[in-house]
């Protein structure tokens, strides 16, 4: 006698599905969970390390007391001392969220100022978010037999690198940099953050250079269409105390 | 089935069907926020926000990868028809998802300006002339929309209002968001912020949706292939053997590329109807013949197989086809009959009941 072949037929409104069904869903729905838990884990794991860049909360409200330049984007000159250097060290200076300093910076140009704010660190680059009671402001007590050393040029180079925005790189977004982070880099540049070059090997030690237009004035926005991708720049290359600062022409640009 | 517009019409495989689907997202979420992190080498984690819009953002692409995973596989493999039953669910609450990756990266990337979140999507990089550097987050937005409008128009009115044709064309547009993500996600995250185990699981569900569909395909293609022969007045089709019909299933008969008739058997008896159900165009030959009536595998739309319309009070109905018996074998009238004509059916003294 021939057996009837079970036929089993799901309906969705039937109160439950056939029996001979029921087995497949129970494991393709547990397969299914499985799978997402073990990609969920897996992508989340593996997520390239953004680096040790970060807002120095923990050091708290910090003030600082030096020189002020205002070109090619605000930084401060500081002497030897200051943050436990034993050098004179020039840092970076940002507003809060995505806003330079040039409207404060440009009339205190060259003038001795204090300044306060939170630090933010990537690895031995800082910047100070300026804000808070003091602020940007005419030095009360300047610091006595100091002033900056002059500019020294150290020649033409090409370089490889990324440019980035100087605020997220150097610690207010992980990760700060890279394709992703464009928009928000692009975003920092427009509203006068420094935009930086972050090389991929170092010159005279150094990895970390603040761009400016070949006149030492700042980049126009036709930067934005260069930032974050993997390009080589040509240009001058000047130190101020520790600073790097690389003078280009964006027309030297080239997308490798 | 329903006669009247409700919200959602809610049974238990719906409530099953939605507890797995926010049992998989509440695993893939609650994994890759809570657990992952404390396995990472990295010298800080990434910004919460970030990491938070990563884990919604790729969540979305999964179930994206998933939802145009079950057509193909219930196509290959019957079993699989369940999981398209209640793929709307699982279509908005992905639209869901992706409003929260949105909210996250403008919270964060697109906040701390005076410059308006919103607007600072479409203004801050403008580099559209390039491939690396375009800007990606455009696709998703591109995605998003298309996306929001599908969950909009899941619901049956649309269905409806919009007649079939048309909601199905309009809903294929899941294909092109799917497209813009898979360019969002590689111009994008793929660029710098994602490791090695995102590269390769993206292309493993690329890989995947475009295989099922190549497979579905050739076996919808080698359905059309089987064109039967005409008779000499050309209207009548040879339709094979009535005893190969297994009961209460059917034979499904390519006429012409884009029109198939099954012909399905209830015990002795044969009727032909049109493959295609009034409600999303759901292959009816693969139905199956319950409580009396032709019920479609994905919903479960239901016709009389004599006169291709829905029982009462239901109002859907379909194309009819007259068949006929000679010398053992069954004819099939290929020009078909208005929506809901009766045609008596066609005893076959060889099939029988149960057989």
């Amino acid at each position: 006698m021939a057996t009837k072949k079970p036929d089993p037929f799901f309906i969705g409104w039937a109160k439950k599905p056939p029996k001979s069904l029921q087995g497949f869903l129970f494991l393709v729905s547990a397969v299914l969970i499985g799978a997402a838990a073990g990609v969920a884990f897996g992508i989340g794991s593996s997520v390239p390390d953004p680096g040790d860049a970060r807002f120095a909360w923990g050091a708290g409200y910090q003030t600082f007391t030096g020189y002020v330049d205002a070109k090619p984007y605000p930084l401060l000159r500081l002497p030897a001392g200051e943050g436990g250097r034993d050098k004179p060290h020039a840092m970076l200076i940002t507003g809060v969220g995505k806003r330079g300093m040039q409207q404060l910076a440009g009339p205190l140009n060259g003038q001795p100022v204090d300044a306060g704010g939170i630090l933010l660190k990537r690895g031995d680059l800082d910047m100070l978010q300026v804000g808070g009671r003091v602020s940007l402001r005419p030095a009360e007590n300047p610091v006595l037999n100091f002033s900056p050393a002059p500019t020294e040029q150290l020649g033409r180079w090409r370089l490889t690198g990324e440019i980035c925005d100087g605020k997220c790189y150097t610690g207010a977004m992980r990760p700060g940099v890279g394709l992703a982070h464009k928009a928000c880099a692009n975003f920092c540049i427009i509203g006068g953050i420094p935009p930086v070059f972050v090389t991929t090997a170092p010159l005279l030690g150094s990895e970390f250079f603040l761009l400016a237009d070949e006149n030492g004035e700042p980049l126009s926005s036709d930067v934005e269409d260069w930032v974050a991708l993997l390009i080589s720049l040509e240009g001058e290359v000047e130190r101020r105390d520790d600073l790097m600062i690389f003078k280009v022409n964006l027309d030297s640009a080239k997308q490798l | 089935m329903s006669v009247k517009y409700v919200p959602v019409i809610w049974n238990r495989t719906k409530l099953v069907y939605d507890v797995v689907v926010l049992a998989i997202v509440g695993a893939y979420l609650g994994i890759y926020i809570y657990l992952a992190p404390t396995f990472q080498t990295v010298t800080r984690p990434i910004d919460w926000d970030i990491y938070k819009a990563q884990a919604f953002g790729t969540c979305v692409f999964f179930l994206l990868t998933f939802i145009l995973s079950i057509g193909p596989l219930a196509r290959l493999d019957k079993r699989f028809l369940p999981l398209l039953y209640n793929r709307r669910h699982l279509g908005v609450i992905t639209c869901v998802l992706a409003y929260f990756h949105v909210d996250y990266i403008l919270g964060w990337y697109n906040a701390f300006s005076p410059i308006n979140r919103y607007v600072s999507v479409f203004i801050v990089n403008t580099s559209f002339d390039r491939f690396l550097g375009f800007p990606f987050e455009i696709l998703g937005i591109l995605a998003l929309l298309i996306m929001t409008i599908l969950a909009v128009t899941s619901h049956d009115f649309w269905l409806h209002f919009l007649k079939p044709t048309l909601w199905k064309f309009l809903h294929m547009g899941i294909y092109l968001a799917y497209a813009l993500i898979i360019g969002h996600v590689a111009l994008g995250a793929l660029q710098s912020a994602a490791g090695p185990f995102m590269t390769a699981a993206t292309g493993v569900s690329l890989t995947l949706v475009i295989t099922l569909h190549l497979l579905a395909a050739r076996k919808e293609h080698l359905i059309d292939s089987l064109k039967s022969t005409l008779d000499d007045s050309g209207d009548w089709m040879d339709a094979g053997s009535p005893e190969d019909i297994p009961d209460k299933r059917a034979r499904i008969i390519s006429i012409e590329d884009d029109e198939r008739v099954a012909i399905f058997r209830n015990g002795t008896k044969l009727s032909a109807i049109s493959n295609v159900c009034a409600h999303q165009n759901g292959p009816l030959g693969e139905g199956k013949i319950v409580y009396g009536c032709v019920t479609c595998p994905w919903h479960g739309y239901q016709y009389r197989v004599e006169d291709g319309r829905s029982p009462p009070p239901f109002t859907e109905k379909i194309s009819t086809y007259r068949i006929k018996l000679e010398s053992g074998r069954l004819w099939l009238n290929v020009k078909a009959l208005p929506p809901g004509t009766y045609v008596e059916p066609v005893v076959s003294p060889m099939t029988g009941e149960g057989s």
